[in-house]
Order: structure tokens, then sequence, then C-alpha cells
């Protein structure tokens, strides 16, 4: 069994007491105490067009099991992002279903249903055609 | 201008065997496309019961397409009581005891809502932080 830890701390002056938020959690299989034991490990991807692309397929994972997934845009610009979907038309709107943007220096961690669908494959349309890069990594048990 | 910022980092000893996995990532978070610090946050701390369906944690009231970021926590201990994380009609995964996640959140229509379930047993208690780039009230029944 493997032991893979991640911690978030969040620092926030918005309210007039500042917000601190620091967690750490093991990435468990399904309802079970143990670790995960698998991973694509980490990858990094360059990108120079806009169209939609799927960087993580469903049957990289197994539906109804845990899987974590780690987006970053390792870029800088706060102008130009990467949309970030359960779809496969990353795109400002889609039902089916638009995440959010990743600009530059922002990362993601969510949890990954994987469900044996492409409606849970993750795509990726970034926002312009200069060159910007994503890491990504996937858990899973 | 407000300044939040989130930092994680992920690490294992023996999830690669021979290549310990240290990632450490750090983000400001901006308004829209700007280097202007989100002003706007929603937080607290909500308790789901299994009988429930899924329920809204944030309606997708404000502007769409904006820089919003969440983050949520499922603080049980015990390891059968997770939670569905989802967007409108798709869901995202499920989010184990003691585990957190953070994602960006564009709102990208009027229906992208977060929503979150609990399963299996009993009640949740749940933690979460919204950084919004606007942030619209529901209407006044």
């Amino acid at each position: 069994m493997a032991t893979t830890s991640a911690t978030i701390t969040i620092n926030s002056d918005i309210t007039s007491s500042p917000l601190r938020i620091s967690k750490t959690m093991l990435l468990k299989k399904f309802t079970s105490t143990d670790g995960i034991e698998e991973t694509t490990g980490l990858r990094s991807k360059k990108f120079n067009a806009t169209a939609a692309v799927e960087i993580i397929s469903n049957t990289e994972g197994t539906a109804d099991k845990a899987s974590k997934v780690y987006i970053r845009n390792t870029g800088s610009s706060s102008v130009e992002f990467f949309y970030v979907a359960l779809n496969n038309s990353a795109a400002a709107s889609d039902s089916t279903e638009t995440i959010g943007k990743l600009y530059g220096g922002d990362w993601m961690l969510i949890p990954w249903i994987a469900t044996a669908s492409t409606s849970h494959d993750i795509c990726v349309a970034p926002s312009t055609t200069d060159e910007m890069t994503l890491e990504y990594m996937v858990f899973q048990e | 201008m407000a300044t939040t910022t989130a930092t994680v980092n992920i690490s294992s000893t023996d999830l690669q065997p021979g290549n310990a996995l240290g990632i450490s990532a750090s983000t400001t978070l901006y308004q829209t496309g700007t280097t202007t610090g989100l002003e706007l946050v929603d937080y607290g701390v909500g308790k789901l019961t299994q009988a429930s369906a899924a329920d809204a944690l944030a309606e997708a009231l404000g502007t769409a397409d904006t820089s919003n970021y969440v983050y949520i926590c499922n603080t049980s201990t015990d390891k059968d009581q997770y939670m569905v994380i989802g967007i409108h009609d798709t869901v995202v995964g499920n989010l184990g005891s003691e585990e957190w996640l953070f994602m960006p959140w564009n709102m990208g229509d009027s229906d992208a809502e977060i929503n979150i379930e609990a399963e299996t047993s009993g009640s949740i208690t749940y933690e979460y932080a919204i950084f919004k780039s606007t942030y619209t009230l529901p209407a006044k029944t």
C-alpha cells in the first residue's frame, strides 16, 4: 500500500479577519483506508492551438473507484488560460460539463469518477495559439 | 485589493518506487483576466444527510464564464461516508472522508451550479470556500 498525501493551504485577506485553510489528505481507495497505488506519473504537454483536446481518457480510470486528477497551467499569464471540461468540446459553456478556467499558475486537484463514458474524458481548450503548457497527473486505484 | 493564494503540496515516497513524488504549486487567485485579486468569498460549514438528493452548494448566479475557485472538504472520519460532487447533471467525482478538492469554476451558464450529495449513511459535515469574481444573491421568493 502506497502513502500519498496532499496538503492545501489557502491564505486570504478578503475578509476583515484573515482566512486561512490548511488541510492534509491521504489519497485513499474508494471507501477504504488503504492508499491509492497507481498513477500515470506526471505528464507535461505543450499546446499551440485553441481546439479542444482530450488529455485524460475515461479508460485511464475505473468507474466508481477513487481517482484523483491534478492539473496545472505552468504559465504565468493572467489573461490566457485553459478551459477544463468533462466533455469533448471544452468551451465557455457546455452542458456536459465545463468545469472552469486555469490561468497561468493555476492548479486544481479533484476527485474523478472516471465513468466509462466519453462524458467523463477530461478535455482542455487553450484560449490562445500562443504556446502554453499543462502538467497533469492521475492517481487511481 | 485583496490577496488570496492557494498552495498545494503532493508527496509520496512509495507511490512510484525509486522516484519519490514531490509536487508543489502555488497560485494567486485573480479576477477574470486581470492581476487584481478576487475580493468576494462565500465560506462556511454545512451538514448533508444521506436521505437527501443532491443539493446545490452554489448556484451559478454571477456573471457567466468568470474566474471562481471552489474548495470543499468532507470532514467525516467514517471511511464509508463520501460526497458526490457534481456540476449540474454531471458528476465530477466522489470525495471520500477527510478528503478535499480545489478547482476552478467558470459558471459557464446559469445551469452550472455546484451540487453535493451525501453517501452512504448518516450525516456528513463539510467545509467549503468559494472565491468569486461576482456574487449575486438568490432572488427573494
